[in-house]
């Protein structure tokens, strides 16, 4: 379980998130909507203790995480794998390279193992074929899975994803939904899908927290959406692309 | 006025603050990287790739950067001393400039460009990109795999490198020397030799390793400092070779200086 209380968080004299508390049960989808630019990477990057926020708490599993140093945080991280927004992955390494680094910088593995657990990653992101590729070579969707298989190489009970479909083709896009529908209903993950696009959350989503000004301004069923009176959300649900 | 007086004087303050910060930050960073020091075992792949790029591929510049050092305090200084019809002296003007100071100085300001670019500019990407969020993310010290090979990799190449740029600058004089002065290379190397003390080595070889960490721990600061997407990376990899540079001007003379002031008590 993930939970911020009363978070807030300001880059210099900008406050990006004005105490916002939301909670994130296990194997549940909880999408978090903004438009672009309005803290959606800063709030997942909490969640992992990547940056501290300037008041508040972050909880996983009911630890508050806020004051724990690196080392300390690694079991904690342990448990949550990331996919970042423009993925992230190593480009001087081939698709295998990246999938088993971390395991044998962290892990006290056979290499058997660590062969059986990266090639379970590769089948199930369908990258068979691409291991002794660079990340350069592929298409952007294939690059997602990548960073994807990654961020289960640790087997973790929750995933987060920074906006997982931003700049893919509708093709791609379905993919990618589909395989995390498909993480949900087969191994009971639960995930953070940060998003701005409407659609990703009624593919996927269990429920819906919308991040607009800093603020949790709607928390609730995707379905729900409809009954807000909030005119940022009433101009969302017309006009999605903005 | 005095409103744009205040103005000025919040923004001034503002600055200092800013600058205080990043101060601050660079000593927490270079206390970490040093903490960290034995990752270098660990990651020693990385130390020797850091090793070739800083090293074997930064030998074309070291080595023009040398022959033409050599040549010129020749062509400056020896002429000079011809026309006093002291000729047979420039072997020593020479080895004691091109060991203490300016093959030092001249190849660390090389290094502090190419290396200093190359680390803000790798790293500064690699921080945009999240790839340093990542390394985090999965349980990497980013410090201890990105920062330790650059620092211990460079504190081992800078002292060669200078060495060689020592032994090339000494080379390009003698025959500068002889081709321009008519100056017999035997007197040459005797007055090299002659001249050069131990206190000359300690003074030139006192400043690669000084040069190493500076250069390294700076670039990779900014690199990791890096904020503001492309432009961004722009930014830091022309700090990390004006700071680097900076930091090799006036390391330089001090090192110089007080070690000069030591020996001569
Ligand atoms: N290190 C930083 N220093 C200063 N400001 C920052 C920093 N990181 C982010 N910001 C600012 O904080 C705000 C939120 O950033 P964040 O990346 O979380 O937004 P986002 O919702 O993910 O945006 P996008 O849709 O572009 O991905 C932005 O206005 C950004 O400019
Ligand atoms: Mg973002």
């Amino acid at each position: 379980m993930i939970e911020l209380r009363n978070v807030s968080l300001r880059y210099g004299s900008r406050e990006v998130l004005k105490n916002v508390s939301l909670t994130i049960e296990d194997r549940t989808i909880k999408a978090i909507l903004g438009p672009s630019g309005v803290g959606k990477s800063t709030i997942i990057k909490l969640m992992l203790g990547l940056i501290k926020p300037t008041s508040g708490q972050v909880l996983i599993d009911d630890v508050d995480i806020t004051h724990l140093s690196e080392v300390e945080l690694f079991p904690i991280r342990q448990k949550m794998g990331i996919v970042f927004q423009g993925n992230a992955l190593f480009d001087s390494m081939t698709i295998t390279e990246n999938m088993s680094f971390f395991l044998r910088e962290n892990l006290n593995l056979s290499e058997d193992e660590i062969r059986r657990r990266v090639q379970e990653q590769i089948k199930f992101a369908g990258l068979e074929g691409y291991e002794d590729s660079l990340p350069d070579r592929l298409s952007g969707g294939m690059k997602k899975r990548v960073a994807i298989g990654r961020a289960l190489i640790f087997h973790p009970k929750m995933i987060l994803f920074d906006e997982p479909t931003a700049g893919l083709d509708p093709v791609s896009s379905k993919k990618i939904l589909d395989l995390i529908a498909r993480l949900q209903r087969e191994i009971g993950l639960g995930a953070v899908l940060v998003t701005h696009i409407l659609s990703d959350v009624f593919a996927v989503a269990d429920s819906v927290a919308v991040l607009y000004q800093g603020e949790i301004i709607f928390n609730d069923a995707p379905q729900k959406l409809y009954e807000s009176a909030h005119p940022f959300i009433a101009s969302f649900l017309a006009n999605p692309e903005d | 006025m005095r409103e744009l007086a205040r103005k000025y004087a919040t923004s001034v303050e503002e600055w200092l603050k800013g600058v205080a910060f990043a101060m601050q930050e660079f000593l927490f960073f270079s206390l970490r990287a040093f903490g960290k020091l034995g990752a270098a075992r660990r990651y020693w792949r990385d130390v020797l790739d850091q090793a070739y790029i800083c090293g074997v591929e930064s030998l074309p510049i070291l080595i023009v950067s040398a022959l033409s050092i050599g040549s010129l305090i020749v062509i400056e200084v020896g002429h000079q001393l011809a026309e006093f019809g002291a000729k047979t002296m420039t072997g020593r003007s020479v080895a004691l400039s091109v060991v203490r100071e300016i093959s030092p100085l001249v190849a660390g300001l090389m290094l502090a460009a190419r290396v200093g670019a190359r680390n803000s500019s790798e790293l500064g990407a690699m921080q945009i990109s999240e790839q340093i969020d990542a390394l985090r993310a999965f349980g990497t010290d980013p410090i201890a795999k990105l920062v330790v090979p650059r620092l211990v990799a460079a504190a081992l190449m800078f002292a060669p490198l200078i060495a060689l740029c020592d032994v090339l600058g000494l080379v390009s004089g003698a025959y500068l020397a002889e081709w321009d002065l008519h100056l017999d290379p035997g007197i040459y190397w005797n007055s090299v030799i002659d001249i050069l003390r131990p206190m000359d080595w300690v003074v030139g070889f006192s400043k690669p390793p000084v040069f190493a960490i500076g250069i390294s721990l700076i670039s990779c600061y900014n690199g990791f400092a890096t904020t503001g997407g492309t432009a961004g990376v722009g930014r830091s990899t022309i700090k990390g070779i004006v700071y680097s540079s900076a930091f090799v001007l006036i390391t330089n003379f001090y090192l110089s200086k007080v070690i000069l002031d030591l020996m001569r008590g």
